[in-house]
């Protein structure tokens, strides 16, 4: 193995843990402030480390501190499976996890001849594992429900494992549609197809090809993490909290974590086989490397207004009330982040403007490539997540036979229609 | 025997998409947040330890005070009313001989506790001399231990209203009459 090949590996690793974990705090502060901001309210915004506020995020890791020093409650009445009982979250998490690992963040570089994959677990049947690995979190909510030996864990185990049952086969015929249009299970080969265009202009992204796959996938993934409105297995006015009933601190906060990883991983899998996944439109892997000096210049023209609306948006609202005395360091907080934000603009000018004026091709344009994926792929990956945070706060739960019948009733017989009139115009057209 | 017939809604083929409702929701919901996140300031929430709430009126039932004679002296004569009507039992009177002259009978005792108290106000619609009232405005009350939180009758005496009336409306057989 060559030590460009050892760079990428580990590179991708700490990539996808952090992304994967990092994007914790992130979510479970974007969850609140943006369901305050829904219900005009204004949301977690006090916690500060040294005057810091930075929006409330600070919060985040101020709850998980308070959940770690929390006290460890075995619950007396669990007699038996009791090691099974304690590791149950941790399997739910580690599965959600391992899920998110196979996403690419970037396309796959040659360097010396060698083809690396941008991928922390670099396999090439991505969609396989992602539906494996992923149904195993369901594995976990059983034996945490099951163990808890508790009526309402119980129920909420059920309804978690007849939902996972029936909507595992609309988002596995969903899949298996998409399979047939990209003629891979690879998701790295999946974003190559759709760098393409259909007719010419539009960017051949999976929700353009296949819009009908897209929705059955959608909802089948919001009922498979668990989100509303299909949080039926949680559903808090009817069985408490479901299969996390018993379980208190950490063994909680496993739990609680492993959703929002498994939120995330369903939306990188969402914007990878059907958004274009780390591609911007338009523009494939190949066209970035040669014409990436003209891609730089309009970076380097963007990059001043982006900054310059941030900065503005920053100081209109990183401010208190005239009518509240004290300003609590809002000034200074300010200031530091608008030095701090210039200050990255002016360096990211600058290696843009030696990409301008040096011109592409080589090593430096294949790492700058594979990073302005990386962030477009980030960029994705966050604007999906706010479209999961926003749905949980528009819509009211389903009841539990309502989101059955939505699952056999409709989303099936589609999924099955949507396969076979794929596999119709593919046959006909002779892809 | 005349039978309304209630409209159902949501058999029609649009509302059994789901799809234009969820879009519909969205949309406002998205209203929301972008108006909120562009204008933060513009979100109507008190800024609740800096700023203090702006909406407690005369009708507003906070901490509970007795009220004063014109003379000074306690206007309660202790006839246990508010206590009987408390819904929580949480009035304690201890009944005194009034010497003075001005009235038969006073508290030698007169405490809320305020853990108990559901601030239903109702020992102040009981009380026939204006002797309690509910008129401070004080919405919370801090102690580091249950005892903090027993008011005796010099802590509900030295509390004064918010409104104006220091002293009771009242006037009590004995005095002199207004009208």
């Amino acid at each position: 193995m060559s030590t460009a090949a050892l760079i990428v590996t580990l590179g991708s690793i700490v990539l996808g843990a952090l992304l994967a974990l990092m994007m914790i705090p992130v979510l479970v502060w974007l969850e609140r402030r943006i369901a305050g901001l829904i219900q005009d309210r204004v949301g977690p915004n006090r916690t500060n480390i040294l005057g810091f506020r930075l929006g409330g995020v600070v919060q985040s890791f101020a709850d998980v501190i308070k959940l770690v020093f929390k006290e460890e409650y075995y619950p007396g009445h669990i007699k038996t499976g009791r090691w099974l009982y304690i590791i149950a979250p941790a399997i739910t998490f580690s599965a959600a996890l391992l899920a998110f690992m196979v996403i690419p963040f970037a396309d796959t570089v040659q360097f010396g001849g060698e083809s690396l994959r941008i991928q922390p677990l670099p396999v090439d049947y991505g969609v396989l594992w992602y539906l494996a690995i992923g149904a195993l979190g369901m594995i976990g909510i059983f034996f945490g429900g099951w163990l808890s030996h508790n009526k309402y864990s119980l129920l909420g185990t059920q309804r978690a494992g007849s939902m996972g049952l029936s909507y595992e086969l609309p988002l596995g015929l969903a899949v298996v549609s998409m399979m047939l249009t990209y003629n891979t299970i690879d998701f790295n080969e999946m974003v190559r197809w759709q760098s393409g265009t259909v007719l010419g202009v539009v960017p051949a992204w999976g929700i353009l090809v296949q819009p009908l796959a897209f929705i059955i996938f959608v909802v089948a993934i919001f009922a498979e993490t668990n989100r509303a409105p299909f949080n039926v297995v949680e559903g808090e006015s009817e069985i408490i909290s479901g299969h996390m009933t018993e379980f208190s601190a950490m063994k909680f906060a496993l739990y609680f974590m492993g959703e929002y990883i498994a939120m995330n991983s369903a939306s990188a899998v969402v914007i990878t086989m059907f958004l274009g996944g780390y591609q911007l439109p338009w523009l494939s892997t190949e066209m970035l490397n040669i014409h990436f000096g003209i891609v730089a210049l309009a970076l380097m023209a963007v990059l001043p207004l982006f900054l310059f609306v941030i900065i503005r948006w920053m100081r209109r609202n990183n401010s208190v009330r005239t009518t509240v005395s004290t300003d609590g360091g809002r000034d200074f907080e300010t200031k530091v982040l608008t030095y701090a934000l210039i200050g990255m603009g002016v360096v990211l000018e600058l290696i843009l403007g030696c990409f301008v004026f040096f011109g592409g091709g080589g090593t430096g344009t294949a790492i700058a490539v594979i990073l302005l994926q990386i962030a477009v792929f980030v960029f994705k990956l966050m604007c999906f997540n706010i479209f999961f945070i926003v749905v949980r706060w528009t819509l009211p739960r389903f009841r539990f036979d309502q989101v059955q019948t939505l699952g056999w009733h409709y989303l099936l017989p589609l999924s099955l229609l949507n396969i076979f009139v794929t596999a119709i115009v593919i046959v006909g057209v002779g892809l | 025997m005349k039978i309304k017939v209630v409209k159902r809604y949501g058999t029609a083929f649009k509302d059994r998409l789901y799809i234009p409702a969820i879009i519909e929701g969205l949309k406002i919901t998205a209203k929301h947040l972008f108006k909120n996140v562009n204008d933060i300031k513009s979100v109507d929430v008190l800024e609740y330890p800096e700023e203090q709430p702006r909406d407690i009126s005369e009708r507003y039932r906070g901490l509970h005070r007795l009220t004063h004679r014109e003379d000074g002296s306690v206007r309660c004569v202790a006839c246990f009313m508010c206590a009987t009507a408390c819904p929580s039992s949480c009035i304690f009177i201890e009944a005194v001989e009034r010497t003075d002259g001005i009235d038969e009978k006073m508290p030698e005792r007169f405490a809320i506790d305020l853990l108990e108290c559901v601030f239903c106000g109702y020992c102040v619609e009981a009380c026939p001399c204006d002797a309690i009232r509910m008129d401070t405005g004080i919405f919370s009350v801090i102690g580091s231990k249950r005892e903090d939180f027993v008011m005796e009758k010099e802590q509900l005496l030295a509390q004064t209203g918010s409104f104006g009336d220091t002293f009771s409306r009242c006037h009590n057989a004995g005095e002199k009459q207004d009208d």
